[in-house]
């Protein structure tokens, strides 16, 4: 093996552990209280992973961010590429996607409390607000700039429309479609914590917010830790599976645009 | 046998909007019959409306003014009985290439085994058997235009229309597929509208060539190409008439240019709008 084809092979897990290595020192260099060093935060992980409580409160976060997630393909998807087909549509719902965008989905924890309790319903559907709009603006995207031949060549061979949004649209603006679903995961998590920070009751979110409350400030860090481990497997996974289901795809021009939030 | 109209054409004109709120006029008053069995090629220059007049006769686009009617009944919208080649192909991507030329038939009902054994006999005439599980990224532009041509003969619609079907092939391939693109013609007595540039090909397969002008795109004259059949093209190549047509065409699609460049503002009226009635 050359040396570049080990870099390459270790590149992800060396980067972890010059942060790690920086993050030691910085901490014992600077000595603060609020900052414990790597060492001792890695320390509790086993405290956490071990624990039974944290372990179903972390599995509680994913069930509703996957619910979160799961509702807003349902919606989302569809509704995106109906409006990238059909102008009219999108020249009516595209003022309030530009609107609905950069408002940070987690500033409407209250308000939907208010109408949805504390509970999962409310998590669940801050989620599904986070993730929808990637979604929706990816899939509509994908499906404008999709070759009207495409269709035609399907219309032409009898099939109707409903079923060429499903089997001609969907497949076509599949690559888009993915991007979409990539930024979303991540909008995802975002969200899944946030909305643990502000409507406290079980989940990811609250045990970091807990130990937080308490100054356990290693117990802090072994969860920003777990959540970012956690972010980094998911996505791994993810685009695992988006190769799978979109190799055949052409390679985009303009792929540098994909994937911005 | 008197033949009926397949498809009548009448005072078909086509404007798009354009930047600035202005109207773009890309076809007007063509006015044409084809008979059921007829081959009918359409040559002219670049950007004078010979796709978009195909989109209208597959019912992809609508006219602007005029009318179609494709046996007797006008032109709604697309359907299985006209098959259209697209100049880009527009093969599904997600699908291999076994799977684009099953796709038509999948979607008539025809079963899995039926219709993966009639599509791998349009692969291999079109060459392409060896590629069956490909995917179109994978294919050479000629091999993704062979698909495209295997895909919509493969539901076998009354009417082909081909929009520069041989456009991107080689010259021998572009010879074996006309020989093909004949014997199957021949046989089924398929309606064909076919877009070319070559002027030989277009001799060689039609009954009639319609020469079209550009800004508005008209009809400048239609050509009845009265050469017996079965055309065998070794024969043609050395037959007199065969050359004359070619050399008279040539001339036309001469003048054509010339005009366009000496009149750069539309002319109001066409020249020579030869209306061809039905026989
Ligand atoms: N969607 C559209 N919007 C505006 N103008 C269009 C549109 N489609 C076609 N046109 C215009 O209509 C005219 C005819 O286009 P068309 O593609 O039918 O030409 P063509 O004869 O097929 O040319 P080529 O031989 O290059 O394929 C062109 O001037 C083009 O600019
Ligand atoms: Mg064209």
């Amino acid at each position: 093996m050359s040396a570049q084809a080990i870099l390459q092979r270790l590149g992800a897990p060396l980067t972890v552990l010059v942060l790690l290595t920086l993050w030691e020192l910085a901490a014992r260099a600077l000595a603060l209280d609020g900052f414990p060093t790597a060492t001792e935060s890695l320390a509790q992980l086993p405290a956490i992973l071990f624990d039974g409580q944290s372990l179903q409160s972390i599995g509680a976060s994913l069930a509703r961010m996957f619910a979160g997630i799961g509702l807003a393909l349902l919606v989302a998807v569809p509704a995106g590429l109906a409006m990238g087909r059909n102008p009219t549509l999108a020249r009516m719902l595209n003022p309030l996607l530009s609107a609905a965008y950069p408002v940070p989905k987690a500033a409407l924890m209250p308000m939907v409390m208010l109408w949805f309790g504390v509970g999962d319903l409310s998590k669940i559907l801050v989620i599904f607000l986070g993730v929808s709009l990637p979604l929706l603006y990816h899939s509509y995207h994908g499906a404008a700039r999709l070759d009207d031949k495409l269709l035609w060549s399907a219309a032409a061979m009898g099939m109707r429309a409903p079923a060429r949004l499903l089997r001609i649209t969907l497949p076509g603006a599949l690559p888009e479609v993915l991007l979409g679903c990539r930024v979303g995961l991540a909008m995802a998590l975002i969200v899944m914590i946030s909305s643990e920070m502000i409507a406290r009751q079980s989940g990811a979110g609250d045990l970091l917010f807990n130990a937080l409350d308490m100054a356990l400030y290693p117990d802090v860090y072994a969860m920003i830790v777990i959540l970012a481990a956690l972010g980094f497997a998911l996505d791994w996974a993810f685009e695992h599976l988006r190769l799978r289901l979109v190799h055949w795809a052409e390679p985009r021009q303009d792929a540098a645009s994909g994937g911005n939030s | 046998m008197e033949k009926r109209a397949m498809i009548e054409i009448q005072r078909l004109g086509k404007s798009f909007r354009i930047a600035g709120g202005k109207r773009h006029v890309a076809l007007e008053g063509i006015d044409l019959n084809i008979r059921e069995g007829e081959f009918v090629s359409i040559l002219g220059p670049s950007g004078c409306g010979k796709s978009t007049l195909l989109y209208m006769l597959g019912g992809f686009v609508p006219p602007s003014s005029g009318s179609i009617q494709v046996q007797g009944r006008p032109v709604t919208g697309p359907g299985p009985d006209r098959g259209p080649v697209f100049q880009e192909f527009a093969l599904f991507p997600w699908k291999t290439v076994l799977g684009n030329v099953m796709y038509g038939l999948r979607q008539q009902g025809v079963g899995k085994r039926e219709a993966r054994e009639r599509a791998m006999a349009l692969l291999h005439k079109v060459n392409l058997a060896s590629y069956a599980d490909f995917y179109p990224k994978e294919l050479s532009g000629g091999m993704r235009q062979r698909v495209a041509i295997a895909r919509t003969l493969a539901y076998d619609p009354a009417t082909l229309l081909m929009d520069e079907p041989f456009g991107a092939l080689d010259a021998h391939t572009r010879t074996v597929l006309q020989n093909e693109l004949l014997q199957i013609w021949e046989r089924d007595r398929k309606t064909v509208m076919f877009v070319t540039h070559g002027v030989d090909e277009a001799v060689f397969l039609s009954d009639r060539v319609v020469v079209m002008t550009r800004s508005p795109g008209r009809i400048r004259t239609v050509v009845d190409i009265d050469l017996p059949r079965p055309r065998v093209r070794a024969e043609l190549l050395v037959d007199r008439r065969y050359q004359e047509y070619v050399v008279e065409l040539e001339r036309l699609i001469e003048d054509v240019h010339h005009e366009r460049d000496a009149e750069p503002a539309p002319a109001p009226v066409a020249k020579t709008t030869l209306k061809v009635a039905t026989r």
